[in-house]
């Protein structure tokens, strides 16, 4: 009898993952030139996804900063390249991002949630800290490169006496952000499945109650915040290092708001929905911006719109219900 | 057996109106109280200076011996005074067993021994048998149980019932009294219950205060308390 709803709703999630994660290893394979290039970074919009999904799904706060945590890693790691000195070491500009994005969103977290700024005000705070970070990114030109942008070379993973190895080519750099993304994502997953998960979801359900039984809700919401930003860090990461340009609309208001679509539309409650939502979505608004420039936008929002008319929890919810009518035994309910 | 709780002077107002008046009040470890009143005599109001969920104008709150008037809701819920509200607050879409595993989760590690504690929690408030269900299809009854479970769970020492026998079948209701006697008796809690159920009252045989215009009327036992002109005038209507 023990967390069985739990299971339902986790295991299936790890069998997905599975197939996903070795169809993923196997494309290199039937698959060169421009889609193996693409790929890695629809995989770091994944992982930018996966940072929503652990915020909105697990603790049930909509952000519209995820933009902001995004850009402050990917400069974070363009800063730390240029400075050409030990940090530009994959390994450290990979712990840099991470911190560059908890500590954007932990120090507004915590002054606002142990402030008791809830819901829909919190929501508008997030939306001005995309705004503020696009701003800031084009003010600040002389280190960032305003407008202008910032170019930033493919590092080489440095292995000591081993040798070392440059993601400069596509092969390389595809697995590396693979084994970026899924290693953040088992370890989110696992995150979410012990003690912390279960009181991010107890403040998702009601936090009044927790706070009655004695648990401090705001610090959990910023610790859920920070590690969210941590995680959109990292994609912004691997963002800069596989595209090798970042420019301020990054962290911008309307990039912050795709997130919030992809995730929509892959299912909020699964960190693997959102994820799929993330490379499925920004993948298909690449083709179709090129197959159909004046239309793809249209296409993108009626999407979004029956999503939230007829299937709540996405793709993700969908695939559920659909498990549920082939598997469900006589008489067992809904 | 020793205090666990020892009002003193507790007053609130909320700007012209005066809700609790000079209420001073103490109960002993593992004891149970009730108190009643017409609506609008604060109750509710002196079980929210106790939790912490308003702020005294006047007066003082000890519990076990601490000085806790201006403590947070937070902090004296970690110290074991815990509240059930008048509606019941728990986790609707989650399932019993989460439920408790919740509130057990929230004051100590997962394992084996939280485990234990979750069966045993769920056996005293009668839900053994249903984990699984979502506490939104539970009945009005169940689901007043299943926040004393919660309460349970996260280490309650001193719990504050608002009105737990509402929407309750006379079966539910009389199972409540054996809950709350069971909980005082055998696990040494200390208890303030809220009602209008004045049957309830009665099966519970745990001394009275009634409240009525924010300031106590009387107390003492439920047949000394139901005999008092003045308790039948207001309370009682007849």
């Amino acid at each position: 009898m023990n967390n069985s709803i739990m299971q339902r709703l986790t295991r299936p999630d790890l069998l997905a993952f599975g197939v996903l994660f070795i169809a993923a290893i196997l494309i290199p394979l039937f698959t060169q030139g421009y889609l193996l290039y693409v790929l890695p970074e629809y995989y770091a919009y994944g992982l930018l996804a996966l940072s929503l999904g652990l915020l909105w799904g697990q603790v049930g706060i909509l952000s519209f900063g995820q933009a902001a945590f995004f850009v402050a890693g990917a400069y974070a790691t363009g800063i730390a390249l240029q400075s050409e000195s030990w940090i530009a070491s994959v390994p450290v500009l990979l712990v840099l991002s991470a911190l560059a994005g908890f500590l954007v969103a932990l120090i507004p977290g915590y002054f606002l949630f142990t402030g008791g700024v809830r819901a829909t005000y919190f929501v508008l705070v997030t939306l001005a800290l995309s705004i503020l970070a696009e701003r800031l990114a084009v003010n600040y030109s002389d280190i960032t490169g305003g407008w202008n942008g910032m170019f930033v070379t493919r590092p080489e993973f440095d292995f000591g006496t081993l040798g070392s190895l440059s993601l400069y080519g596509d092969i390389p750099m595809y697995y590396f952000v693979l084994l970026i993304l899924s290693s953040v994502f088992l370890t989110v997953r696992g995150l979410c499945q012990r003690r912390f998960g279960r009181m991010l979801i107890g403040v998702r359900e009601n936090e009044d109650r927790m706070l009655a039984m004695g648990v401090d809700s705001a610090h959990i919401k910023t610790l859920a915040f920070g590690l969210s930003g941590a995680v959109a860090g990292l994609a912004g990461s691997v963002f800069a290092m596989h595209t090798g340009f970042v420019s301020p609309s990054l962290g911008g208001v309307l990039f912050s708001t795709e997130v919030v679509v992809w995730v929509a539309i892959g299912g909020r409650l699964s960190l693997l929905g959102a994820i799929v939502g993330g490379i499925l979505v920004a993948g298909l608004s690449n083709y179709l911006s090129a197959a159909l420039p004046d239309y793809w936008r249209l296409i993108q929002g009626l999407i979004f719109i029956a999503v939230i008319v007829f299937f709540k929890r996405g793709l993700a919810g969908a695939l559920d219900d659909l498990r549920g009518l082939v598997s469900r035994k006589p008489g067992e309910a809904t | 057996m020793s205090e666990v709780l020892r009002v003193e002077g507790l007053t609130k107002k909320f700007r012209g109106i005066t809700a609790n008046e000079d209420i001073s009040f103490t109960m002993e470890a593992g004891s149970v109280r009730s108190i009643i009143g017409p609506n609008g005599a604060g109750k509710t109001t002196f079980l929210s200076m106790l939790s912490g969920h308003h702020r005294p104008t006047s007066g003082s709150i000890l519990y076990e011996g601490e000085d806790i008037t201006r403590m947070s809701v937070v902090k004296r819920a970690r110290r074991g005074l815990l509240r059930k509200f008048q509606t019941p607050a728990v986790f609707d879409e989650l399932s019993v067993w989460q439920n408790i595993e919740l509130a057990v989760l929230a004051h100590q590690a997962a394992g084996p021994r939280a485990n234990a504690r979750i069966i045993e929690v769920l056996e005293t408030i009668r839900l053994s048998d249903k984990p699984d269900a979502l506490a939104r299809f539970l009945s009005h009854g169940q689901r007043q149980w299943l926040e004393i479970g919660i309460l349970l769970g996260a280490g309650a020492r001193l719990m504050l019932l608002d009105e737990p026998t509402a929407g309750m079948t006379s079966g539910e209701t009389t199972a409540t009294v054996d809950l709350i006697r069971q909980l005082a008796d055998d696990h040494q809690r200390s208890i303030i219950v809220i009602e209008h159920d004045i049957n309830f009252i009665r099966d519970l045989k745990a001394p009275v205060m009634v409240l009525n215009l924010g300031r106590i009327l009387t107390e003492g036992d439920f047949e000394d308390v139901s005999r008092d002109p003045r308790v039948r005038d207001v309370y009682l209507g007849h």
